[in-house]
């Protein structure tokens, strides 16, 4: 079992969370392909078989679309199921009934439908074309659906915790990049941190970086160095991308009246386009400048180094796309 | 026609000697056969509203499907779950759906069981425990693994009764739905309403196997095939699977053959469809057939049989009555609830 050592990973964070979410509601399981005797493809559900039970932690056969579906039976009759996807990528094998069942269930007829959908996603793990996809925006257009994103250990704990007692299906994406290569500054907490509530994580004057999961860090080092230069970042987490905290953006813009939107999604119809179109909606006689999106390039994730480095945004890019928009 | 499945390894397991008529209980007898009138009654109530225009989209009805939709919920207990389609009205009015609703929901009217965001044929209830399923037939297949899954990891006794047609039996989702709930032997019964045509395919295009049930081999579980048009053939069959289901044993799949009379909604004539084919099958009426069984077994006479079938009329003329009547849905709050609090 994980246990925190005051400098939990990322990884560690998301497993004490559903530790203590299982500990916590006897009606919350998970379930999916490798998650019990394996202990998970990345070992977030190491040991839970043991403390848990096969009762809840639940192997499947490799079936996504019939343990996707289990989980809206089983919601639907007051179960509380996590469901692992192994690899984001694989969630399109269950669009059906996450489109059609789960999403739009409550709508249709009131009953509630309280599953949580866990999936490792994004690049440059060198992983290629169809185990490294960045997949929120696959969703983001469907009504019904919440979507979560943290960008840290803290909020990958505090946002699951969330996610497993909201009523509603939730995807949950965790950044496989970020597994191992980020700590938690200190003992986690394990309270609920709300959806749709973004997060300043950093103060700044000239520009706002309106991001999410692994661009909040990375953003975070690229405004270290952009300081030395004098240019002053304020970045903002959205956290979750529906609900959407419109407010904390457009405080941010309008503070800066400048904007640089990024993810490591494809830039085309990426749902920096709606963080986009909604600046200019609600802040546009702030901005001194048009609105820029980073964004991958239109192309599959390709899996040799320079090719995968050449489509998702790099830090050089970043920093300069930064820096011409806090100058211009 | 009850022909079985054999698992493997199994001497063949011959279907168990049916049950004189006279030794049944007489009250569930009456049940069904009252259930089986009024589906008819509601139905053909509906084929003339649809053709009247008071209804929206089409209509798919389940003529020549009583006996099973029927014939298999009468096996259930009222705590277990069901997972219906389209053709199984009657599973719903045995559980006490009112037929007013039903035509509500053709009428997309706000008192209907979505109110009037959902419609047609998509108006099951959850507190009679039913799952109310989209169109992709059969994504009620995954879901009723979950409702098994939920009775099994509460330690209940329920079980979770699903159905699909033959068209559904091609899918992943069936697949996969069989797969995990033999694996995980989850208290399922699956029944496959083999009706002969997938809206016009029919089924030698649809399947290259000997029967649907047979598919239960490959899945290590019981499938037998019975006559869909005879209610007590469907209702011992299921009653078997459902005894499996909840002593822990798994699912089984119970193949239903019958025949779609109508097209695959009204809005479709069917040409499709060889006249002889319904020739042939009109002369096995399920409700038809049902009825001389109860009279033959003195169970009901003549006169409580015509009472029983103006009874379901009048009560489907009643349920126009209230749907025509009742208001279309509020337009202000439609971007309500879309997430549950």
């Amino acid at each position: 079992m994980p246990t925190d050592s005051g400098q939990a990973t990322y990884l560690e964070a998301v497993g004490l969370a559903l530790d203590s979410e299982m500990d916590r509601d006897p009606d919350v399981f998970i379930i999916g392909e490798d998650v019990g005797q394996f202990g998970g493809a990345f070992k977030v559900t190491k040991g839970f078989l043991d403390k848990f039970g096969p009762r809840r932690v639940v192997d499947t056969p490799i079936a996504e679309t019939g343990f996707t579906g289990l989980a809206a039976g089983a919601a639907l009759v007051g179960l509380r199921p996590v469901v692992e996807f192994q690899f984001a990528d694989f969630i399109s094998c269950a669009f059906d009934p996450i489109i059609n069942v789960l999403a739009r269930h409550h709508w249709r007829t009131g009953d509630p439908m309280p599953v949580t959908m866990r999936a490792p996603f994004g690049g440059r793990l060198r992983a290629g074309p169809t185990h490294s996809q960045s997949v929120e925006s696959y969703f983001a257009n469907v009504p019904g659906l919440k979507i979560v994103m943290p960008g840290t250990p803290e909020d990958a704990a505090g946002l699951l915790v969330s996610s497993i007692r909201d009523n509603n299906p939730t995807l949950y994406l965790e950044n496989k990049y970020l597994y191992r290569r980020l700590r938690a500054s200190g003992p986690l907490s394990l309270e609920p941190i709300p959806l749709g509530v973004a997060k300043v994580v950093r103060e700044g004057r000239d520009v706002s970086l309106i991001t999410y999961s692994a661009g909040v860090s990375q953003g975070l080092e690229i405004a270290e160095e952009l300081d030395k230069d004098g240019i002053s970042v304020e970045v903002v987490d959205v956290r979750t991308l529906i609900p959407l905290d419109v407010e904390t953006i457009v405080n941010s813009v309008r503070k800066t009246s400048r904007a640089v939107v990024l993810h490591e999604a494809a830039r085309r119809m990426g749902y920096g386009a709606e963080i986009a179109a909604t600046i200019q909606e609600e802040a546009f006689w702030h901005l001194d400048q048009p609105v820029v999106r980073i964004g991958a390039k239109n192309t599959p994730t390709p899996t040799s180094p320079p090719l995968e480095d050449a489509v998702i945004p790099q830090p050089a890019e970043i920093a300069e796309t930064l820096r011409k928009v806090a100058r211009a | 026609m009850a022909t079985r499945t054999r698992r493997k390894n199994e001497a063949e397991d011959d279907a168990p000697a049916s049950i004189p008529v006279a030794e049944r209980d007489p009250e569930l007898l009456r049940r069904i056969y009252e259930v089986m009138v009024l589906t008819r009654a509601v139905e053909d109530r509906m084929v003339a509203m649809y053709r009247g225009g008071d209804l929206l989209g089409s209509l798919y009805t389940g003529h020549w499907h009583e006996a099973i939709s029927v014939g298999a919920t009468s096996a259930l207990r009222q705590d277990d779950y069901v997972a219906a389609i389209h053709r199984d009205l009657g599973a719903h009015l045995y559980r006490g759906m009112e037929p007013w609703q039903v035509m509500a929901s053709f009428m997309g009217k706000a008192t209907s069981p979505t109110g009037g965001r959902d419609g047609t044929l998509h108006y099951a209830r959850l507190d009679l425990g039913f799952y109310n399923l989209p169109s992709h037939i059969p994504a009620n297949f995954p879901v009723a693994t979950g409702m098994a899954f939920a009775a099994k990891y509460r330690e209940q006794d329920r079980v979770c009764l699903a159905f699909c047609g033959d068209g559904s039996t091609s899918r992943a989702d069936f697949h996969e739905a069989l797969t995990l709930s033999s694996v995980m032997k989850l208290p399922n019964v699956f029944v496959i309403e083999n009706n002969q045509f997938a809206y016009s395919t029919p089924l030698r295009m649809q399947s290259n196997s000997e029967t649907f049930a047979i598919k239960a081999v490959a899945y290590g579980i019981p499938g037998v095939t019975v006559d869909g048009t005879d209610a007590l053939a469907v209702h011992d069959a299921v009653a078997e699977a459902v005894a499996r289901a909840r002593a822990g044993e798994g699912p089984s799949i119970v193949e239903g053959v019958t025949m779609r009379m109508h097209g695959h909604a009204e809005h479709d004539p069917a040409d499709y469809v060889p006249q002889e084919m319904l020739e042939e099958w009109s002369k096995k009426d399920p409700v038809q057939l049902f009825e001389n069984v109860l009279i033959e077994a003195g169970v009901i006479d003549a006169d409580g049989a015509k009472q029983v079938r103006e009874d379901a009329r009048q009560q489907a003329i009643a349920a126009r009555r209230k749907a025509l009547a009742d208001p279309m849905p509020d337009p202000s709050n439609v971007e309500e609830g879309v997430y549950a609090d």
